[in-house]
């Protein structure tokens, strides 16, 4: 697990190589710690997690705000608090 | 370009999984056309596997990412599918009577299912969950798969286990050393076993010899509505008011008023239907496949018993006088294959010698149970098989002194006629009722519910690899402690509980047995304790990594 800050209100969580219930866990235990408006990206390989991420983030109200795949097997999204 | 040849790259991978077990099936069918049976088995196993994939589904995270992340979207899918696949049993139960033989009902479901739930959220899956996110290319799931199975086999092998099972269990209200009393089997085990259409809509012995079953009507309202649906519905309101509801309403008022230009806004029981259809439909995906997994559910259960019928499996001779034999005969499931002799049609203990095939080839005396079957338990069923296979490479690879003969069928029992205990058989004569007498043990490519386990994983790589999600990931080794730790706490309560998340919950409450149900809250009670461990080691984790960093946030 690795949390960086990538820019002012920026921030990148690297939970690759992980699995449930790690990725979501720490991905809200990180956003927790955002302040409002800031924006994460979050890098996950685990699928069941992503689908956990989406239904957590909603749940929450935070947003979404982009989702690719850097590569195979690889989520990115990008979630703004 | 590169993008696309990799697409490409990975839908003819697809395709050669699906290549694989083509050339699979048509192996076994060259090599006897009965094997079919364990074909089939096998492609329900790779449907299995695609829809959980696409489904992201998994029992493991009903309980943990509700109580972890408030998320419901598991726990909404699993009640969906338990209630789809318990309306069609309703006619399966009119169309093959026997399909399903309700598994005992007792506090061992519980102690079961709390040391399950335990398990799962260390391992980060449960049993099927496993075996597809396996499929995936995790090889941190095939490290919980493994201990899971070695841990079960170990479990039951070990000389106290049937005394253990004994205090765990109900006693039976007659004699379990009454040989000739009609509940034997049952009382050995000690507990009930019924589903609840036979409390509600008993049935008379005039009746029962007639061969009069329950009528559709009765199944559905005993079995469907009340075991199953009523129950589902509940839970999921109860979840959708502690977990949904506020966050919900909040943000469908801060919407409503903002249109209404801030004019007062009152919100109604429409918009708690509006809540609680939004808590459904969240997560299509998985809604889709919990709805589908409880079709196929069904139409495997119709499969099997229609080939049962085709092929005559599954009408054993009931023996009358040796207690022994009679329990080797009925067993737990439609055990149906027998033991047989191709040079010898009289060794078919098949009701129908003629009409059933002239053998089962390969099976041989280890392979199945005294009475001449082998574990074929007709619909979705997990741990015990792989239970079976950890049990045949011990018994292959470790000296009879340490496993005790597993293969051997357990006969050599005594029972405590005061106190109905069971007495450990000397080490010597270490039969295994577990894998001997009930299941037997067989090779993994004989076993047709193996086969399903095998199909899962390939159908899970299928999609997995069609959808470009397929990523090989080793285990750290945290994860792997977390992998094995899990895994091995779910092996023993699936044995205690007879049975893991499917076979003693899903299957078992949406046939209409009530004990599913049990294991179902244990599942919750356990999965909340180690929740919280979990989280706290997170937390100390994450404080440690966090401790030297800068931020501009309060951490």
């Amino acid at each position: 697990m690795k949390f960086n800050k990538k820019d002012d209100g920026s921030y990148e969580l690297d939970v690759t190589g992980y699995v449930c219930p790690h990725p979501q866990l720490y991905t809200l235990k990180c956003m927790d710690k955002l302040n409002e408006g800031m924006v994460m990206e979050v890098l996950v390989d685990n699928p069941s997690s992503v689908e956990s991420i989406t239904q957590a983030c909603s749940g929450k109200g935070y947003t979404i705000l982009d989702t690719n795949h850097p590569k195979a097997g690889v989520t990115a999204m990008k979630i703004q608090k | 370009m590169a993008e696309a040849t990799s697409s490409s790259r990975n839908k003819i991978y697809a395709l050669g999984v699906v290549g694989f077990l083509a050339i699979l099936s048509i192996l076994y069918y060259l090599a006897a056309p009965v094997y079919l049976y364990i074909v089939v088995y096998m492609w329900f196993g790779f449907l299995y596997g695609v829809l959980q994939q696409y489904g992201r589904f998994c029992f493991a995270s009903a309980w943990r990412d509700l109580i972890m992340v408030k998320v419901p979207r598991m726990f909404v899918g699993i009640m969906i599918g338990l209630m789809t696949l318990s309306i069609i049993s309703a006619w399966l139960f009119v169309q093959y009577p026997a399909f399903y033989h309700p598994s005992p009902i007792g506090p061992h479901e519980l102690v079961g299912g709390l040391l399950f739930g335990l398990g799962m959220v260390f391992a980060g899956g449960c049993a099927t969950g496993s075996l597809y996110k396996t499929g995936e290319g995790n090889m941190i799931s095939l490290t919980v798969l493994l201990s899971l199975s070695f841990a079960q086999a170990i479990f039951v092998a070990l000389p106290f286990f049937d005394t253990w099972m004994s205090k765990l269990s109900v006693t039976g209200p007659n004699s379990i050393t009454d040989t000739t009393d009609p509940n034997y089997i049952a009382n050995v085990f000690h507990w009930p076993k019924w589903t609840l259409v036979e409390k509600i809509f008993p049935l008379t012995e005039d009746q029962v010899n007639q061969g009069v079953h329950h009528s559709f009507w009765q199944n559905f309202v005993a079995n469907s509505l009340l075991n199953t649906i009523v129950i589902a519905a509940i839970l999921m309101i109860g979840v959708y008011i502690i977990v949904v509801r506020k966050n919900f309403l909040k943000r469908r008022k801060a919407a409503m008023t903002q249109s209404a230009d801030g004019g007062e806004v009152k919100m109604g029981f429409g918009d708690e239907v509006a809540g609680f259809w939004s808590m459904i439909s969240s997560s299509k995906r998985t809604t889709i496949a919990a709805v589908l997994l409880g079709i196929i559910a069904a139409i495997q259960v119709f499969t099997m018993s229609w080939m049962r019928d085709n092929y005559d499996f599954g009408h054993p001779p009931y023996a009358q006088g040796d207690p022994v034999e009679i329990l080797n005969q009925t067993g737990n499931f439609g055990q149906v294959f027998a033991l047989t002799n191709p040079n010898d049609p009289n060794s078919r203990p098949t009701a129908n010698k003629d009409a059933a095939p002239t053998s089962w080839p390969a099976a041989d005396p280890g392979d199945v149970t005294k009475g001449g079957r082998m574990f074929d338990p007709g619909y979705w069923y997990i741990t015990t098989q792989e239970a079976m296979f950890a049990g045949w490479i011990m018994n292959g690879v470790l000296p009879q002194s340490i496993t005790g003969d597993l293969k051997a069928p357990h006969v050599n029992e005594k029972v405590d006629p005061t106190t109905h205990e069971v007495v450990a058989p000397e080490p010597e004569q270490n039969g295994n009722r577990y894998f001997g007498n009930d299941n037997g043990l067989p090779k993994p490519w004989n076993s047709p519910a193996l086969l399903l386990s095998f199909g899962l994983i390939l159908g899970a790589s299928f999609l997995a690899l069609w959808n470009k999600e397929f990523k090989w990931k080793f285990p750290t080794r945290e994860l792997f402690f977390y992998a094995v730790l899990g895994g091995t706490i779910m092996g023993i309560g699936s044995r205690i509980a007879l049975g893991c998340n499917i076979g003693a919950f899903y299957t078992r409450a949406a046939f209409g047995s009530p004990g599913g149900w049990l294991f179902f809250i244990g599942m919750g009670a356990g999965a909340y304790i180690s929740a919280k461990a979990v989280n706290y080691l997170a937390n100390k984790k994450m404080a440690k990594q966090m401790e030297d960093m800068d931020f501009d946030i309060e951490l």
